[in-house]
């Protein structure tokens, strides 16, 4: 039995294309970035008419769209924010997620009615901070990465408060806001979006007084750094709904589309299969299997458990993780004829073993035969990228459905 | 006349130098323990802090102590005696920089005065207006900032404004810990006592002091900051606290620094022109002492940075 109710899954979408495709493969709710305020200034982001896109879309499925406004603004950054969140309560975004109090209170002049979440970038790392956001009339903290379950535990005993928390993705090893790496090697303002990843870089480690022309790191054959493994919960999850977080978020506004339609079928299958029957829940191998699809690198726990050690940070050379490409996108099917249209994305031919996946974990696996272009003729490779081909497909397939191929 | 009567504040790891540091002419003492304090200079125990605010009071100077920490649930279970206690104690402040700080000085019906240092966080004057309505006292900027910020941000707030003027800055912190994690990895015995530092891969004339404590792992400046020829400016804006930190320093360097910028802003504030002719003299007096292995820079003071 859980006495908990079903919290959201939340997704990244760093573009129009991602978004649907996070909504569709399961997500209750996306976070994106608009032009200004955001700390992903690479990430494609929304103008305010592919946000009115974007909300219409999620509208349809009962979803919801959230825009981070989570730089740390210097003087010179205040300037339009006003404006921006008029245009955001219009355009009828549900939240935005914001670190810096220059711009909560900008927000809430701007839009009172707009609903505020507290960023990660915060480090909200103990209950009464929480009751401080709490008192101040804000819904939701995000946490920060360092906290465990029994502390996210603690302070949802504590305070009436919805906490949304980090499942999967990539991870400062810094306290998130409080590294300025970048700004000091590279002189890009990581609080404002310029963040170099210096914590990923290697670095000669010397010891004072002992031999100070030889580094650790030389004797070591091993350099110094700090790259962090990437979180995932996909083993622990229930851990997570009943220590009572409300909203389970996966980090990467960056990754692709086959990552984020794949993580979201897993945790949503996760989720799902949890609240259908809590007592019974068994994890199932085929849902971490398919996490391996999409991950990038080595999957730790990070915080939740016990302190991180080396085992949770990246050394050497990476460990081999099997890469999948997002081949290509099906755009339609014929119950008839079997045969279905997909849309090039990465390219691929006859002979090749390919995966088809949809949501709620449909997947099957199928060796292409035949392949054949928009004018019908028959090819042996889809080459060009966003080509549109047909390929005879034994078991039902439908939009938004994806294929995918081991690189 | 005006008015404007710039604090220099200086860090000190014992009662001892909090004595030396005052003797050479500090305003204020900035001190802690290392369980509620981030990248505190020694560890004092709140005897220790007694003492040191009373000698300090007779001495007509005033105690900062850093509660700087990044809380957890764990810290929430000491922090309210800790706190109760050091306002008994009369301390002049408490410099913070998590967000509960200000639920629990309301909580406890506290009227510690605070300074508020989020360490990165402290960017721009309308978040430190929306601290002031919170309850802070003082406020400390980041170390990231331009002096034309900096300066800006003075004339927009009503509370007063503290920035460092000299030293190593902190530019990075994890809760993790990674030199131990590292010696780990390369099965290298590790001795917690021991100092080190990183340099950037191929930049043999970077040098990052970085050492664990029980907040976690810390990484500092490659190059020290150095503001005495450039103290006229600040103190043309009336700037309110200037602190010389001194961690990972010697005890006669620290001395030294506090006596020489101590002569430069009494100098500025008797005689600007005197302070111009003098200055190169203070900037070769620092220069003489530095360690070798520590350039000497101003920040991000002068510096343009992207995003």
């Amino acid at each position: 039995m859980t006495t908990k109710q079903k919290p959201e899954l939340l997704a990244p979408a760093g573009n129009l294309e991602k978004l649907k495709f996070a909504i569709h493969y399961g997500a209750d709710a996306v976070y994106i970035g608009g032009r200004q305020f955001g700390l992903r200034s690479k990430a494609g982001n929304f103008t305010f008419d592919e946000m009115r896109e974007g909300v219409a879309f999620a509208n349809k499925y009962g979803a919801k769209v959230y825009v981070a406004t989570n730089i740390i603004a210097h003087n010179e950054n205040l300037d339009g924010a006003h404006e921006y969140f008029k245009n955001l309560y219009e355009v009828g975004v549900s939240a935005v997620i914001a670190a810096d109090p220059a711009l909560i209170q900008s927000c809430r002049e701007a839009a009172p009615d707009l609903e505020i979440h507290i960023s990660t970038q915060a480090s909200i790392a103990n209950w009464k901070t929480a009751q401080f956001w709490k008192n101040e009339g804000i819904p939701r903290v995000v946490l920060a990465r360092e906290v465990s379950v029994e502390e996210i535990r603690e302070m949802k005993e504590k305070v009436d408060i919805e906490i949304e928390a980090f499942i999967h993705g990539a991870m400062c090893i810094s306290y998130s806001g409080r590294c300025v790496l970048s700004n000091h090697m590279t002189s890009r303002d990581a609080n404002r979006g310029g963040c170099a990843q210096s914590c990923r870089w290697k670095y000669d480690l010397f010891e004072d007084g002992i031999d100070d022309d030889i580094a650790v790191s030389e004797q070591a054959d091993e350099k110094y750094t700090m790259s962090s493994q990437d979180l995932s919960m996909v083993e622990h999850l229930p851990d997570l709904i009943e220590a009572g977080v409300d909203s389970l978020k996966i980090e990467g506004r960056m990754k692709s589309i086959h990552y984020v339609a794949t993580v979201v079928n897993v945790y949503r299958k996760i989720i799902d299969t949890y609240f259908e029957d809590p007592d019974h829940y068994q994890i199932d191998q085929a849902w971490i299997d398919e996490i391996w699809k999409a991950a990038q690198r080595s999957l730790s726990t990070a915080f939740y458990y016990n302190e991180p050690t080396d085992k949770d940070q990246l050394f050497g050379k990476p460990d081999r993780i099997p890469k999948y490409d997002f081949a290509g996108l099906v755009l339609d099917y014929d119950q008839q004829t079997q045969m279905a249209t997909i849309q090039q994305r990465n390219s691929f031919g006859v002979g090749d073993e390919v995966e088809f996946f949809g949501p709620h974990f449909y997947h099957f696996k199928q060796t292409i035969t035949e392949l054949w272009n928009e004018q019908g003729e028959p090819i042996d490779r889809a080459k060009h990228a966003m080509m549109i081909t047909k390929i005879k497909v034994d078991q039902p397939l439908k939009y938004y459905d994806m294929m995918r191929k081991q690189k | 006349m005006c008015s404007y009567k710039p604090e220099l504040q200086a860090t000190a790891e014992d009662f001892d130098e909090v004595k030396s540091l005052i003797k050479a002419g500090a305003d204020a003492i900035v001190l802690g323990n290392q369980q509620f304090g981030n990248r505190v200079c020694g560890d004092f125990t709140l005897d220790q802090i007694k003492s040191a605010t009373e000698w300090l009071h007779l001495e007509g100077k005033r105690i900062y102590i850093m509660v700087n920490a990044i809380f957890h649930n764990d810290h929430l279970k000491q922090l309210p005696d800790y706190l109760k206690t050091l306002e008994t104690f009369g301390v002049d402040g408490i410099i913070a920089g998590d967000q509960a700080i200000f639920q629990l000085l309301e909580d406890l019906d506290l009227t510690l005065p605070l300074t508020w240092n989020p360490a990165t966080l402290s960017t721009n004057y309308q978040t430190l207006n929306f601290w002031h309505q919170r309850g802070l006292k003082r406020a400390t900027l980041s170390n990231e900032l331009s002096l034309d910020a900096v300066i800006e941000i003075k004339q927009k707030v009503t509370f007063p404004i503290e920035i460092q003027v000299h030293g190593m800055t902190c530019i990075f912190q994890s809760k993790r810990k990674l030199i131990r994690n590292y010696y780990n990895h390369i099965k290298k015995e590790y001795h917690p006592n021991q100092t080190r530092f990183i340099k950037e891969d191929k930049k043999d004339d970077t040098h990052y002091p970085i050492f664990e404590d029980i907040n976690g792992t810390h990484i500092m400046s490659n190059e020290d900051l150095v503001m005495i020829e450039y103290l006229d400016q600040i103190l043309e804006a009336e700037i309110d606290g200037l602190l010389i930190n001194g961690i990972l320093k010697t005890r006669s360097y620290n001395e030294k620094m506090v006596s020489i910028y101590r002569e430069a802003i009494d100098t500025y504030l008797n005689n600007p022109r005197n302070y111009q002719i003098k200055k190169s003299g203070w900037r070769q007096a620092i220069e003489d002492i530095q360690p070798e292995q520590r350039g000497m820079n101003t920040g991000f003071y002068f510096k343009e940075q992207i995003y």
